[in-house]
């Protein structure tokens, strides 16, 4: 049982690092941002290809990778979410589904359409209360819960990210202070597709890498916001590591299952949450 | 009654029916009957975009509904194609009823993707859960019983079925877009608020809308088993949602001949052109990066105003 708790807190944790820039971007647009499912598999891939560039090393190319993600995200921002943004939701909707779906030809183009292998970078197990696991999801544990401090205090220290807290709140009251809002969207959405395509390097060695990696993320992400809260911070982090819970109990009992069981939590919480999405 | 019916739905069902036995006979029965009832699901697809603004990024779910409705009821029960397709018709207006108040809690971006999430378990369901009734990944090939002329295997009568089919239901959604109904989702569509405020449940509105294009997908699924004799978890698969929007998207939402021009040009791209175009999902996300940022009205949008110019410059001419 203890295995399951660590396995759904490693899920939870990578679920936690990719939806925040996802629900970020909701709670300030509502826009279900599908090009971050893009980003998110960049990481991963970026990942495949430095690896060889830096001898091996992995924190290194995950540096270069997540380097590589920041003009992917940056185009995808400024030429397609922002000009559509206020025109038409649904037509940015569908432009970022585009481009995931540009995306994912593009990966197959480069990579081919089959998983390319990603290995464990640590390859060590230590143990815990009697249990082997894998160092390397000890570390994605803590990396999640570092961030997830780093970014409680971002958000309530930062000037920045004051003005971006209260500008999910009240739009028109912070414009109103004479503040561009929008450019710190922007910077936060920047920093959100960074945290995405880190999410993808850190899964990248647990599961397969995959040019349709992005499609199945967005969904999932999509779910943690719906249980979260959409832009609500604390209730992302604490949807993530639940639905992770829910995937590895689930994975135990039934592997094939665990997605569509964070499916069928969702409709539960939307049936029971009087939302106005 | 002629009167009654309006000279422009008469016009564009002879249009629709001309048009495609021409293109029948001149190209591929077979491929065109695909066209036909790819059209009805478009169809089915704009009662939710089109009408009510709300855009669906999972509506595969509803036609592999229909389709594995008539599946199982032609391999469990008995193999009849009229009681198969009344299952899948029954298929999908169940899974409307269920999913229905859930989904239309939502609206815009959430909308969109509560869809995919309910398809994600329903090709769960199909693909692995239920692999024993449905056969996994292989799926299941069905033959379907023929009575006299009533003869599915046959290309002719099959075509001139679904044909017969598209007609309906394009008369039956012209009739609903023009009633009170259709008023009011054009109301939810422009404001949902002050249509609440008038007094109405929209919830309950929303939620036949819901229905009504859960049922009428679900009848394009279940003519798409009968064509091809079999079914497979393709028919769900969440990746190919993309193929209903494009086709509405194109066409031009929110009119019924435009569902049917975006269908049809989705269908002759992708049998007629897709050998030529290499990386096809990149094609597929251009041209919906070109639609979402300069051709948002679609082919049947352009046309309309095309000719409310020529009628404008017309009663100029008379004027002076």
């Amino acid at each position: 049982m203890l295995e399951v708790i660590a396995y759904g807190l490693t899920i939870g944790g990578i679920l936690y690092i990719v939806s925040i820039g996802f629900s970020l971007t909701f709670g300030s647009m509502k826009i279900v941002n599908f090009a971050h499912g893009f980003v998110y598999a960049v990481g991963a891939y970026a990942l495949y290809a430095f690896l060889p560039v830096a001898k091996g090393n992995f924190v290194i190319a995950s540096i270069l990778a997540i380097l590589a993600s920041l003009p992917v995200s940056y185009v995808i921002e400024k030429f397609v979410i922002r000009r559509l943004y206020g025109k038409s939701i649904d037509y940015a909707i569908i432009a970022s589904y585009a481009v995931l779906l540009i995306g994912v030809d593009l990966i197959k183009w480069i990579w081919g359409a089959s998983p390319v292998p990603v290995s464990d970078p640590v390859r060590i197990n230590v143990s815990l209360f009697s249990l082997d696991i894998p160092l390397y999801r000890v570390i994605i544990i803590g990396l999640s819960f570092i961030i997830f401090i780093g970014l409680s205090i971002f958000f309530k220290k930062t000037i920045v990210g004051k003005i971006v807290v209260a500008g999910l709140a009240d739009r028109e009251a912070v414009l109103s202070l004479g503040i561009d809002i929008d450019k710190y969207f922007a910077i936060v959405f920047i920093l959100g597709s960074a945290l995405a395509s880190l999410g993808g390097i850190l899964y990248g060695p647990i599961s397969t890498v995959h040019p349709y990696m992005g499609f199945r993320i967005v969904t999932l992400c999509f779910a943690v916001v719906i249980v979260g809260g959409m832009g609500n911070l604390r209730g992302t982090a604490i949807a993530s590591y639940v639905l992770g819970m829910v995937m590895a109990v689930t994975a135990w009992f039934w592997g094939a299952a665990a997605d569509a069981m964070i499916f069928v939590v969702m409709a539960v919480v939307l049936i029971f949450r009087p939302i106005d999405l | 009654m002629l009167n009654k019916l309006g000279n422009s739905v008469i016009f564009a069902i002879g249009v629709i029916v001309v048009g495609f036995t021409v293109f029948a006979y001149s190209a591929s029965v077979n491929k065109v009957t695909d066209f036909v009832i790819f059209c009805i699901y478009v169809l089915g697809f704009d009662v939710l975009y089109g009408h009510m603004g709300r855009i669906s990024f999972g509506h595969t779910l509803y036609l592999g509904t229909g389709a594995y409705g008539a599946a199982m009821c032609a391999k469990y029960i008995i193999p009849d194609p009229f009681l198969a397709i009344a299952v899948g018709i029954g298929a999908g207006a169940a899974v409307g009823i269920v999913l229905g108040p859930i989904a239309v809690k939502t609206k815009g971006a959430a909308f969109a993707l509560i869809n995919v999430a309910f398809n994600q378990i329903g090709y769960f369901l199909v693909l692995v859960a239920l692999a024993s009734y449905t056969g996994g990944e292989d799926g299941v090939s069905l033959t379907f019983n023929s009575y006299g002329f009533v003869d599915f295997r046959n290309v002719h009568f099959l075509f001139s079925f679904c044909l017969a089919s598209l007609v309906a239901i394009y008369y039956l959604m012209h009739r609903l877009y023009g009633s009170a109904f259709g008023a009011m989702l054009l109301g939810i569509k422009e404001n949902e608020t002050r249509v609440r405020f008038l007094g109405y449940n929209t919830s309950n509105y929303k939620w036949a809308a819901f229905i009504i294009s859960t049922s009428v997908s679900a009848f394009a699924g279940a003519l798409f088993v009968i064509n091809y004799g079999f079914v497979n978890p393709g028919f769900m698969d969440p990746a190919r949602n993309v193929e209903v929007i494009f086709a509405a998207l194109i066409g031009g939402p929110g009119t019924e001949f435009g569902a049917v021009v975006g269908g049809t040009a989705y269908m002759v791209i992708s049998n007629y052109l897709a050998k030529y175009i290499t990386r096809w999902e990149m094609f597929l996300g251009a041209a919906l990066l070109i639609i979402a940022f300069g051709f948002r009205k679609g082919i049947m949008g352009y046309v309309r105003e095309l000719a409310e110019k020529r009628t404008r410059a017309s009663a100029t001419v008379k004027l002076e």
